[in-house]
């Protein structure tokens, strides 16, 4: 099974348009992946049905980099009690 | 005599949304003044007291000057209770009388007149016992009074009401500034410039079909054109507008391209061009440039209005433009369709495309779908930084309002994601 990071990369390349491989734990997705705002609220969305989980708008659209949504994900999971393992 | 408004249940105040989710009934406008002002006028009081929705009773309160939600109002006093959907020009009850229930014919209340004496015979500690005992112990009258039924009714009969509340204002006559060449046509008795108001040159004011009230310290800027019967409120400004007849423009609007038989509540901009018609526009509202409207179908047909997002109902009229919520933006460029819902608090970043009929409040509308976007929170720093430009203020008590109705307008909401979200998918 595909981990939390591959997910992430997976849904963030279709919505960006990107191959999976060319994005790093370290990209911000504004800085080096290009995400404008609206690809932002999309990025959201689909990180959403991906994980079948609610995010806060806010505290999501604050996540910078790939890393920091993996781990930002991993523990919205587990508070929602979403099994990702 | 006490005259009490005691708006609508919940089911009733659906039929006047998106603009009544923010206030009760009878804020609503429709020629020079709402729909309290004039019930206030008609049946002479000066003891008023009003009963809204819990979820807006503070947010109410800080604005109202008057006791909200308050039950000793109850008694005390001899009482006259309306439903503000009653239209004050029909409005014939004696405000003092022995008392008497008004029904109307699915025995809903109209109105309720109680004798001080009948007080005693009233649970006071609660409005809703206390109609609903009113209703049970007192003389109960069939009603025929005539009442607003939908929101779309007071665009409807703007134009007549501007007309028949220029008559009742008694004023023509210029008070403020106008610069010339302005020229009016028709009758100057139909035209009041209120002082303070400054007319600039190349100004076309017609009066000819109807009359024009503009009111204080308004700025009509060169090359707008007024047609009546229009009403301008009180610091509004038009900038080279084409403003046809039929228009209610609130205070504090700012207006530009053209404008027909719509109401505008106030504090909301149109300044760029664009055409608006037949709407009806809450505060706070910014169209962005080339925002229009269509209110007529291409075959004429009646328009229909979805106020639920599911049911259309038909408004038996032929031309119904946009119902536009408080704090609603829209993107330059979007085109909104005929008979269109946009919830309050909703944000549209136009595609170039008609937009669907009904937009969920606080949705984003983004690359065609209805989206969660960047939250609520980021809808009310935008909302507060707009009142702050107009020295107003954005108050915990309104926030707590805008909550509540964010929770109550989740369901429509979330259905719409959810269909934004599989349109997102199969991309």
């Amino acid at each position: 099974m595909a981990t939390i990071e591959e997910r992430v990369k997976a849904v963030t390349a279709r919505i960006l348009k990107l191959d999976p491989g060319q994005i790093k734990a370290e990209h911000s997705f504004t800085v080096d992946l290009g995400a404008e705002s609206v690809q932002s609220i999309e990025l959201v969305a689909m990180f959403e049905e991906e994980f079948g989980i609610e995010m806060d708008e806010d505290a999501a659209l604050s996540v910078e980099t790939v890393d920091k949504a993996v781990e930002f994900i991993a523990e919205v999971c587990r508070q929602q009690g979403v099994d990702v393992n | 005599m006490r005259l009490i408004l005691l708006d609508s249940p919940d089911e009733v105040r659906g039929n006047f949304y998106p603009l009544a989710l923010s206030r009760p009934l009878w804020g609503l406008r429709c020629g020079f003044t709402s729909l309290g002002e004039k019930l206030i006028v008609r049946v002479g009081a000066s003891d008023v007291a009003y009963f809204v929705p819990d979820y807006m009773a503070d947010a109410y309160r800080a604005k109202a000057r008057r006791p909200v939600n308050d039950s000793s109002v109850l008694e005390g006093d001899d009482l006259l209770i309306v439903d503000p959907r009653v239209k004050a020009d029909s409005f014939d009850v004696a405000a003092n009388g022995p008392s008497e229930v008004g029904l109307d014919e699915k025995g809903s209340v109209l109105y309720a007149r109680v004798a001080k004496a009948d007080l005693a015979k009233l649970p006071t500690d609660d409005i809703g016992k206390f109609i609903a005992a009113a209703k049970a112990k007192l003389p109960n009258v069939r009603s025929a009074l005539p009442t607003w039924q939908y929101i779309w009714d007071l665009v409807l009969a703007n134009a007549e009401q501007i007309t028949a509340d220029f008559a009742a204002a008694g004023r023509n006559g210029i008070e403020g500034t106008v610069e010339q060449p302005t020229a009016i046509r028709g009758s100057k008795k139909d035209v009041y410039i209120a002082p303070g108001v400054t007319v600039h040159p190349m100004v076309v004011i017609d009066a000819d079909s109807g009359p024009v009230y503009i009111d204080e310290d308004a700025e009509i800027h060169p090359f707008s054109r007024i047609e009546g019967p229009c009403y301008i409120g009180k610091r509004s400004v038009l900038l080279g507008a084409k403003c046809r007849k039929g228009n209610s423009i609130g205070p504090f609007c700012r207006i530009g391209g053209e404008v027909e038989e719509s109401i505008m509540q106030g504090y909301s901009n149109k300044y760029h061009g664009g055409f608006l018609g037949h709407a009806y526009v809450g505060e706070w509202v910014n169209l962005g440039a080339l925002t229009a409207n269509s209110d007529l179908k291409n075959d004429y047909s009646t328009v229909s209005v979805m106020l639920d997002g599911r049911r259309p109902i038909d408004t038996g009229s032929a031309k119904v433009g946009s119902l536009i919520g408080d704090h609603a933006k829209t993107s330059i460029g979007t085109l909104l369709n005929t008979g269109s819902y946009v919830g309050a608090m909703a944000l549209i970043m136009a595609t170039g495309k008609p937009l669907p009929k009904f937009i969920p409040s606080f949705a984003w509308f983004v690359e065609g779908i209805v989206t969660k976007g960047f939250g609520k929170g980021k809808l009310y720093e935008t909302a507060k930084m707009a009142m702050e430009r107009r020295n107003c203020q954005w108050s915990e008590v309104e926030q707590a309002m805008w909550n509540a109705v964010f929770e109550m307008t989740a369901p429509m909401r979330n259905e719409a994601i959810k269909r934004g979200r599989r349109a997102m998918l199969a991309r």
